[in-house]
């Protein structure tokens, strides 16, 4: 039995059809080929599946898709806008916060949610808004770099 | 030639596409037609198949076809994974699949695989690993079954397996190995010594944890070629795997590795056999991707190890002898295990004057063994290492002092009797002590600890090839079958660009498969860039020749006199007289063309090792009411011979360290008396958080490598094999207690601080 789901994804308003059980983050990838929200564990540990939904971080894989409806879902797809990466994107580039890159998007979306709330935080309060966010890969600490950069600038870029 | 871009920090050449969602991994692609498939897992340890019910499974709407061992066109009867992707007749672990559902959507595989039912007789299950070893054990294995002829070992680590003693053990038939590397009377050495220690050491089973799930699609082209494309480490040795498992020529298996989510040693032909029995039963495209419990139960995660060591030294320092046991989990990998590589460790990077270690290899009903990032070397690094220091304290020699003394360098002989090469064991040891966090460790807090060790690995080595094309635009394609891992093609476009005389930027590196790229060995046993990456050098070199004899023609100058510089080739001396690479490459590739394409092609065959040595300062404060060990900060040195790009390789040394530190603090697949697995998912599993890790400190080593590609070599693995044994060392020293196993959780470190840090274990 498929449901009806509105959502407006990335802007734009999108329609689908859904099981009742399926997840958020398997309607953003097979429903609407969105792959960049990856899915790393079955117990919602990870954060590779990590999108806003209006503007807050969640783990596409905590809810139903049907749960979703109506709201504004940004996955990593849309974050660079007329070819033009994010900030924190582009910090994750120069600074190296990445290695094999399937914990990136979720990173990158957590990030955006902490400094859209907390434009200056401290490593501490970055590092503990990262504890749902695993990376196997970097060891963090340039993760931790390039969200700090990415705050920096865009602060900067708030006063011109 | 120009090394001016070397050395360079430079972003990775993957990373726009990964931070803006556009690479697309091994689940992530479009297959029209596409089927899934999903696994029914055992839920037994050891147990004989009585019967596999798969009526209810079909029934569900959009289930096509209920797969067994019976139903996979496999061509031989070993027992690894690849011969036996579904159990047959005998199951020896639990999560070993046994059956796999295919269905037109994920949820109708899901679905299916719920009502398939599986009649199991129980087994007695063999889960101790010391019950294991001894005569009159139950067997982990009744149904006895050809081997299958794989040869994995060999891509992790060239290991000889040493001699064998004359004198026989009494020893269960679960010993399927038994490994002896011996040299001089290390009995009479140790008896001879001023200071003896001894201590049993153990390791759990510990899990790769790469974020990406195992995955694998697999398809037939018109032709009837299989298609295969997946996470693999090496698509060279997943196409042997499929062509053996299940007879084809090796010209009908097309392997396209994909970008790799994390792999560490545990993507190599392990579910590849599952989705491709299934679509040449089917004959449909099929993909298989693991749910993340899967993952944990049915993949190969690094063996539990338990390591009874004792070492001598001399008043003044020297070692003496080193005698040790080590008993190695294999679990149900019939095919190899590490007791070869992890008794070969157990030295370290230092001098011995005799030896006696023996290895054994033991099949459990645990997993199927398989490699995780140095494989090995931190199970035997922590038996080591902690020792060492015990050393050290008797002697009252400081703990890298003392390790300084005995330090390899080039010319000694190794445990293999084979001298040493190039080795920046030294160096290494003497940069990490005047690192100020070394001189703190006397001025510390109640409670907190700063320790040290050191972990090396020796490196591989295999042949390989690349490609380097240089087109009308000036700028170069590096063509290589390696795959995706820890950005080996950033490290490859340096070599290129500066082997040739280009700007890094104008390289782009190709990923090719088995049916269109050079050959390229695993990616494993830290030898891509020193061996793949030598290959890219000598194939940018031979399109340099081809690019100099046609800019002679058009200087009218010899090619000696000429260099290529930023893609201008030059007269040397006279810069003014030039031409643009991109020029004489458009006066060849055109029509009635004058010149040979500039591309080159290149090889690697080198037979000397890179050995990697990184050492580690751990500083942590233990909580004595909780017994949690917390990291406060933690430094490491290594040694990589040329730091191509040296934000990459602090990005490998931070990693690897950052995995120590999940080895000595967090991780442990555990399971029950009946071998069922308690840990399975990472509610149960931890691994390090940011939270939890602390700065870490790089300092680069540079003893150039001869043999590699500007001097650089494999790097990747060293890091993670000393980090647990600093942090147990840091927590000795905070506590006056050692902890002999791993990981030291809170339970553990609070009961060792309870009890008398009395009497080290008997030795073996």
């Amino acid at each position: 039995m498929l449901e009806p789901l509105q959502l407006v994804v990335n802007g734009e308003r999108r329609s689908l059809d859904v099981e009742p059980r399926t997840l958020l983050v398997h309607a953003l990838r097979d429903g609407l080929g969105l792959t960049g929200a990856h899915i790393g564990c079955d117990t919602s540990q990870c954060g590779a599946c990590t999108v806003l939904l209006d503007g807050r971080a969640v783990k596409s894989c905590t809810l139903l898709a049907l749960q979703a409806e109506g709201a504004e879902i940004t996955t990593i797809e849309s974050l660079a806008s007329d070819g033009e990466m994010h900030p924190i994107q582009r910090s994750f580039v120069e600074n190296h916060g990445l290695q094999c890159g399937f914990c990136t998007p979720g990173l990158i979306l957590t990030a955006t949610d902490l400094l859209s709330r907390d434009p200056d935080p401290s490593d501490d309060t970055i590092r503990h808004s990262l504890r749902g966010n695993f990376c196997r890969c970097t060891g963090y600490e340039t993760i931790v770099e390039s969200i700090r950069a990415a705050g920096a600038e865009m602060r900067g870029s708030v006063g011109r | 030639m120009s090394e001016a871009h070397i050395g360079v920090a430079r972003p990775r050449i993957d990373a726009p596409d990964k931070v803006t969602g556009a690479t697309k991994f091994g689940a992530d692609g479009y297959v029209h037609g596409l089927l899934h498939a999903r696994l029914v897992l055992s839920t037994e340890a050891h147990a004989r198949i009585r019967a596999i019910h798969g009526d209810d499974a079909l029934s569900v709407p959009g289930v096509v076809a209920v797969l067994t061992a019976a139903d996979l066109p496999t061509a031989t009867t070993g027992t690894d994974r690849a011969a036996e992707p579904l159990a047959r007749e005998e199951v020896v672990f639990a999560g070993q699949p046994v059956a796999m559902v295919v269905a037109e959507t994920e949820a109708a595989a899901e679905d299916g695989a719920e009502v398939v039912m599986v009649e199991l007789e129980t087994l007695p299950p063999v889960v101790d690993l010391e019950d294991a070893m001894r005569p009159g054990s139950a067997l982990a294995r009744l149904v006895e079954k050809a081997e299958g002829g794989s040869d994995l070992e060999s891509i992790h680590a060239g290991v000889d397996h040493g001699q064998e003693d004359a004198e026989q053990e009494q020893l269960s038939a679960n010993v399927l190995d038994r490994v002896q590397r011996k040299n001089g009377d290390a009995a009479a050495a140790l008896d001879a010594s001023e200071v003896v220690v001894f201590g049993t050491f153990r390791t759990p089973w510990v899990y790769q944890a790469y974020l990406e799930p195992q995955v694998a699609t697999t398809w037939l082209e018109p032709s009837g070629t299989l298609v295969v494309s997946t996470g693999t480490q090496g698509s060279f040795v997943s196409r042997k795997e499929l062509a053996r498992a299940f007879g084809l020529p090796l010209d009908r298996v097309r392997v396209v590795a994909e970008p790799l989510g994390g792999s560490f040693g545990g993507k190599l032909a392990l579910i590849e056999p599952l989705a491709a029995g299934a679509t040449l039963a089917l004959r449909r495209p099929v993909r298989l991707v693991l749910t993340r419990g899967e993952d944990f139960l049915a993949t190969n995660p690094a063996s539990a190890q338990v390591t009874h060591l004792r070492v001598g030294a001399r008043k003044d320092g020297t070692f003496t002898g080193i005698e040790a046991r080590m008993l190695v989990d294999r679990g149900t990998n019939a095919g190899w295990g590490v007791e070869g590589i992890t008794s070969s460790l157990l030295v370290g990077p230092y001098r011995w004057e005799a030896h006696d270690i023996v290895g054994y290899g033991i099949q459990t009903n645990r997993f199927t063994f398989g490699a995780y990032r140095a494989p090995g070397a931190p199970t035997a690094a922590f038996a080591l290492e902690s020792l060492l220091d015990e050393l050290a304290e008797k002697l009252g020699i400081d703990p890298i002092e003392i390790r300084l003394r005995n330090a390899v360098v080039e010319g000694d002989i190794g445990i293999s009797g084979n001298a040493y090469p190039t080795i920046g064991a030294v160096e290494v040891l003497e940069r990490i002590r005047e690192h100020p966090l070394w001189s703190a460790r006397a001025s510390l807090p109640e409670n907190e600890g700063i320790g040290f060790a050191a972990g090396y690995w020796p490196g591989g080595n295999e042949p390989a090839a690349a490609i380097c094309r240089v087109d009308t635009d000036g700028t170069m394609t590096v063509v290589t079958s390696s795959v995706d891992m820890s950005g080996v093609d950033t490290g490859f476009a340096v070599i290129a660009a500066a082997a040739f005389g280009l700007d890094p930027n104008k390289v782009r590196v190709v990923f090719a498969d088995t049916a269109t790229g050079p050959y390229s060995g695993a990616s494993g046993g830290s030898k891509v860039t020193y061996t793949v990456g030598k290959a890219v050098e000598g194939a940018a070199r031979a399109a340099r020749v081809k690019v100099l004899a046609a800019a002679s023609q058009e200087l009218e100058i010899a090619p000696d006199d000429l260099e290529v510089v930023d893609g201008v080739v030059r007269a040397i001396g006279a810069p003014d007289r030039s031409i643009t690479v991109e020029e004489i490459v458009g006066k060849a590739l055109r029509y009635g063309g004058r010149y040979e394409p500039i591309e080159g092609h290149g090889g690697s065959a080198q037979t000397r090792g890179a050995p990697s040595v990184a050492a580690h300062l751990s500083h942590v404060r233990v909580d004595r009411d909780t017994g949690e060990v917390e990291l406060l900060r933690h430094v490491i040195a290594q040694d990589v011979g040329r730091a191509l790009n040296p934000a990459l390789v602090e990005g490998q040394m931070r990693g690897g360290a950052a995995q120590g530190m999940g080895w000595a603090l967090f991780e442990r697949l555990d399971h029950d008396e009946d071998g069922r697995l308690l840990t399975g998912s990472f509610l149960d599993y931890a691994i390090p958080v940011a939270e939890r890790v602390p700065e870490i400190d790089t300092l680069i080593v540079e003893v150039p490598a001869p043999d590699g590609p500007f001097g650089a070599k494999g790097i990747g693995e060293a890091p993670v094999v000393g980090a647990a044994p600093a942090i147990s060392n840091a927590v000795a020293a905070a506590t006056g207690v050692r902890i002999h196993e791993l990981p030291m959780t809170p339970p553990r470190v609070w009961q060792a601080l309870r009890q008398d840090s009395g009497p080290t274990e008997t030795p073996a």
